[in-house]
């Protein structure tokens, strides 16, 4: 407790006597100077508040000016609702607020700012003015505040909505000003936030000046790709996939669109990863697992996709409120969302062609332009509604209303517009989803499988130049075994050298996950049971493996306090020459490591690899040309192929243009 | 060493005992073939000797002309190259001076460098091994068979054995030998084949051993032209074929040496079911031909062919279906089928592997129930105990 005491300073009132220990008030500035200690840190939280209040108050324009890192100023500037005159003293008095009256509204959380404590807070450590003007108002008004003397406010010019300005933050707080780091840092801080904030409102303008030169100048009414790809970088545009939950569940009330990077985006941090709830730039241990997992098997383990996920839930669906600064939020249901993030990554990930280029793994750059491909061109996409099932076509309308408009209602109430989109969407049918075809090009769901080949392949031929030259498309028609381990084949956009064991595991795996997801595996008996040896708790863990054994095919039962015997075995692994006593060994051995949790889809993926790799020809392995062939083919039919379920790649390819660069032709 | 000998038979010898040398190893005198010339009366004999430390192999070539006799070590693949190379000439010289070996046709000379013959492993004779030699006991059992019976007694046992499989004693096929009953049995875990014979001699001591698959291998291979008995004499740790040429009397013209597997076999008396009640007589053809078809649409994952008898049609039907690929379902009159319906899935490859080796046209199965093991009989002789496989 002694310490807890707040030290005199020479910001403070003059120091109690001391033994004096009457229980006081605390003034008013020191309050807030507490209160700022947990919603103020640095200049990126002011960034942060000041942001969320011009959201708050339904801005299509913001404009936020930063200097030096945000320390000698952070200015927002908004063209939302504004105050009248007597708002403003309101504004930054604590623990006012225009948006919250009961408790119970607690509960309900749609807007970002709840706690009403953010100004006052700000103010305490700040020198703040706060301009504003509403739109039933000719003129605006002007309040200044320095620590806790608060101005009087007097008449502005200016337009309609507000603006805040912080100078000197932490000027009568020297202990926290030391706690800052350089000017570089605060200002890459600043900069973070301004960036996720403009990602997740396509629908507003965004204008950021630092040390007045412009870092991010984003114009408003854009689609959620559109601005997540102009602030992720142009160069990201073919390497980004587009993501969306597959179904709109009104009971379960998330809704889920994002993009995910191709696994040569995965970079060592997380830094790379941006997630939202309800708009709201947060941290998340659940969904960044989601992410992951979905991604298990196409990147080495360590490594984070790039990715941007926005969740839609509602408001009763999260508790937003037990962060001070809210980056973190707390799930009603963890595991419904974990699923919905997983499933909807993973379903896009098997859309796509992962086949890394070879010219892109060489010097990291020169990609052709991919044209938008169908998965691309969502959220106009409402048109699979047409062929594809009317969820997805809600889906995309949904998105349409709340991303592509700027609407000022829906910040506040996001969710009832939400709900509000898909009752009309409902009502209409499936015409307006036409229209939304017609607008965005065809969707996917409308394309017959053999049409899909020749669009990619004129899409192969736009994006290079060069491969216009090439009949498309061109069947796998030739292979050749290299080393007995690679085999190199074209495809309509150039060379593919493949990894034999990698593709084959990739090709084995998806196919057992195929019969697996409709029966159980084949399995043959054995004449005598083959005698695996197990440690007791080993032992013990077969019981609860029991149901997902029998699913691959395999019986085995305890025989003796360190033995197991198994009394059937998957014809397959049986067919492929696998030891069922190494294999079981293994299996035992894995399961107990990784504390598989039993009948979990975790634990099923994890030995369906097992059972992949163990299968697949190893390299070194000669093949028959029909064996390369069939192989060949089944790379098409497979999802996602291009990387083996370990991270590695199962194919590179070397396109037409890259061997013309390579030979000196382009 | 100095030899005149006919190229054909020099080619057919060395072709067989090429099949031991070893080839990876570090040891360059063991992928090496010794060459022993003696003589004998007014003729003389060429031995080949090749081990690759499991298995050894010694071969006499007789008829040739010994000029002088002697031993060399030659690299086995360079001397089964040339020999193989000098088509056109009808016999070759060899002539061993130091540690080179000088082979001549008529048009051609070939110079090989080779080794100390000292420094090849000694390969135990025949003889000794049974008397026992060098600290080694005698052998424990020793007693002939004809080499026809025994090659079709292991022709019917050994495409049972497992293939990769490096952990098991099932990797190669047990030999037993009980009085007069001699019987090998092999099994890759999922089926069983046993095959008896009887010996003429009925006395002697009962012995078990499992023989490695790639010595009856290669046994079979040398049993192919044999005529008389075959010679065998089991020791704790190997077993020795002598294969003679003509009457059987240890005249050594082929000695096939082999260490043996250790391990238990899996006690298979206990898995041949005695209780199957379900009985028919089939026509090998017909039952191979019908499996054979099913088969067509099954693959690596979906195996399984489905047998179906029904008494009431005195049928079977054999049905398959592979996802994604399509299905398949033949039809066999059945004459004799006794017993209630059963239905029960099979690995085709089994049933088929085994059809191939019954030469008789009367085959009988026999079964219990869905998840129970199969049996097919030929004769008093052959016995195959097949497991099911659960079909989806
Ligand atoms: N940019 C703005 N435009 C309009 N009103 C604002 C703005 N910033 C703050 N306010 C008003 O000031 C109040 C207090 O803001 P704040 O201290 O951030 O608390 P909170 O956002 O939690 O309500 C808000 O409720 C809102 O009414
Ligand atoms: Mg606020």
């Amino acid at each position: 407790m002694q310490q807890a005491v707040p030290q005199p300073s020479s910001d403070a009132p003059g120091p109690p006597p001391p033994g004096d220990r009457r229980i006081r008030r605390l003034r008013t500035l020191l309050v807030n100077q507490i209160a700022a200690g947990e919603v103020v840190e640095r200049p990126a939280s002011v960034v942060k508040e000041l942001l969320e209040n011009a959201l708050d108050a339904g801005a299509t324009r913001v404009r936020i000016e930063i200097e030096s890192g945000g320390i000698e100023l952070v200015r927002v500037t908004d063209d939302g609702v504004g105050m009248g005159k007597d708002d403003l003293p309101l504004a930054v008095a604590p623990h006012a607020t225009s948006k919250i009256e009961t408790a119970t509204d607690l509960d309900r959380i749609a807007t970002f700012g709840f706690r009403g404590e953010a100004l006052a807070s700000i103010a305490s450590v700040s020198r703040m003015s706060i301009r504003s003007r509403t739109a039933s108002e000719p003129g605006g008004w002007q309040l200044d505040i320095e620590g806790d003397v608060v101005g009087a406010v007097r008449p502005a010019s200016g337009a309609v909505g507000t603006s805040v300005a912080a100078r000197n933050l932490f000027f009568n707080t020297p202990a926290r000003r030391k706690f800052l780091r350089t000017v570089g840092t605060e200002r890459t801080r600043c900069i973070d936030v301004v960036r996720a904030c403009a990602m997740s409102h396509a629908a507003v303008a965004f204008e950021a000046l630092v040390d007045g030169k412009s870092v991010l100048d984003v114009p408003p009414g854009q689609s959620p790709r559109d601005r997540a790809l102009a602030i992720l970088g142009k160069e990201l545009e073919s390497e980004m996939i587009e993501v969306r939950a597959d179904r709109y569940d009104d009971a379960r009330g998330l809704s889920l669109w994002g993009l995910v990077g191709k696994p040569s985006t995965a970079r060592a941090t997380a830094r790379a990863q941006h997630l939202f709830i309800n708009g709201r730039a947060i941290k998340d241990r659940t969904v960044q697992h989601a992410v992951g997992e979905a991604f298990r098997g196409l990147i080495e383990p360590g490594r984070y996709p790039t990715a941007v996920v926005m969740l839609e839930l509602s408001p009763e669906g999260v508790d937003v409120n037990v962060h001070p600064q809210k980056t973190e939020v707390r799930f009603r249901d963890q595991s419904m969302v974990h699923s919905v993030v997983l499933r909807a990554v993973r379903e896009a990930l098997a859309r796509e062609d992962l086949t890394p280029s070879l010219g892109g793994r060489l010097d990291g750059s020169g990609r052709g332009q991919r044209p938008g491909s169908a998965t691309e061109i969502l959220p106009g996409g409402v048109g699979g509604g047409v062929a594809g099932g009317a969820d997805v076509g809600t889906r995309g309308f949904v998105d349409f209303f709340k991303r592509a408009i700027p609407e000022r209602a829906q910040h506040r109430l996001s969710y009832d517009a939400v709900r509000e989109a898909i009752e009309r969407v409902e009502r209409a049918g499936t015409e307006p989803a036409e229209q939304g075809a017609a607008q965005t090009g065809t969707p996917r769901a409308e394309v017959p499988d053999a049409g899909r080949g020749f669009e990619s392949s004129a899409e192969a031929q736009r994006a290079d130049a060069g491969a216009a030259a090439l009949p498309a498309p061109v069947p796998a028609h030739r292979v050749l075994q290299v080393h007995n381990s690679y085999l190199v084949t074209q495809d309509e956009h150039g060379v593919v050298i493949v990894d034999q064991h990698a593709l084959h595991e990739r090709v084995m795996f998806e196919i057992l996950y195929a019969r697996v997801s409709e029966g159980v595996l084949e399995s043959q008996q054995l004449l005598t049971p083959a005698v695996v040896e197990a440690t007791p708790e080993r032992i013990e863990r077969l019981g609860e493996l029991a149901a997902l054994l029998a699913k691959i095919g395999i019986v085995a039962e305890p025989m003796g306090p360190r033995t197991v015997g198994v009394r059937s075995f998957a014809t397959l692994l049986f067919e492929r020459g696998v030891d069922p006593v190494e294999f079981m060994q293994e299996l035992l051995d894995k399961a107990d490591r990784e504390r598989f949790v039993p009948d979990s889809e975790e634990a099923l993926r994890e030995v369906l690899d097992m059972m992949a790799c163990k299968a697949a020809v190893k390299a070194g392995d000669r093949m028959s040309d029909d064996e390369l062939r069939a192989l060949l083919e089944l790379r098409g039919e497979v999802e996602r192929s291009s990387n083996c379920p370990h991270g590695r790649p199962t194919s590179v390819r070397l396109t037409i243009s890259e061997l013309e660069r390579l030979f000196g032709r382009s | 060493m100095k030899v005149v000998c006919d190229r054909a038979s020099l080619l057919e010898a060395i072709n067989l005992v090429s099949g031991v040398v070893a080839t990876r190893t570090p040891r360059p005198q063991l992928t090496c073939v010794k060459l022993t010339a003696a003589k004998e009366g007014k003729g003389g004999t060429l031995t080949l000797t090749a081990t690759d430390a499991e298995i050894s192999l010694r071969l006499r070539v007789d008829n040739v002309d010994v000029e002088q006799p002697g031993e060399t070590l030659i690299p086995a693949d360079k001397l089964r190259q040339i020999i193989s190379a000098e088509d056109n000439e009808p016999t070759l010289t060899l002539e061993a001076s130091g540690d080179t070996v000088d082979i001549r046709g008529e048009d051609a000379h070939f110079k090989v460098y080779g080794h100390p013959p000292e420094e090849f492993p000694a390969v135990a004779e025949f003889k000794a091994a049974v008397s026992g030699s060098g600290g080694n006991p005698p052998a424990k059992a020793v007693f002939k068979h004809p080499a026809k019976s025994l090659s079709e007694v292991i022709a019917r046992t050994i495409f049972a054995t497992a293939r990769e499989n490096t952990r098991y004693a099932i990797n190669g096929v047990l030999l037993s030998r009980d009085g007069k009953k001699l019987e090998m049995v092999a099994t890759d875990g999922r089926r069983l084949a046993l095959c008896r014979a009887t010996l003429t001699e009925k006395d002697g001591p009962s012995v078990k051993c499992i023989i490695p698959t790639k010595a009856l291998t290669l046994l079979q291979r040398l049993l192919g032209s044999a005529q008389g008995d075959v010679d065998i004499a089991i020791t704790d740790n190997q077993i020795f074929f002598n294969i003679s040429q003509g009457e059987s009397g240890a005249d050594e013209s082929a000695v096939l040496a082999s260490n043996l597997v250790e391990g238990a076999f899996p006690p298979y008396e206990d898995v041949i079911p005695k209780d199957n009640d379900k009985m028919v007589h089939v026509d090998r053809d017909v039952l191979f031909s019908a499996v054979r078809r099913a088969a067509l649409l099954t693959n690596e994952e979906s195996r399984g062919v489905r047998l179906s008898f029904t008494g009431q049609d005195n049928r079977l039907d054999l049905s398959s279906r592979a996802p994604e690929m399509g299905e398949a379902n033949i039809q066999v009159d059945l004459t004799d089928y006794k017993g209630e319906d059963v239905s029960i899935g099979f690995n085709p490859g089994f049933i088929t592997d085994a059809l191939k080796v019954i030469s008789d046209p009367d085959v009988i199965i026999e079964l219990k129930k869905e998840n129970k093991p199969g049996l097919i009989r030929s004769g008093d002789d052959f016995v195959y105990v097949v497991m099911p496989v659960t079909l989806q």
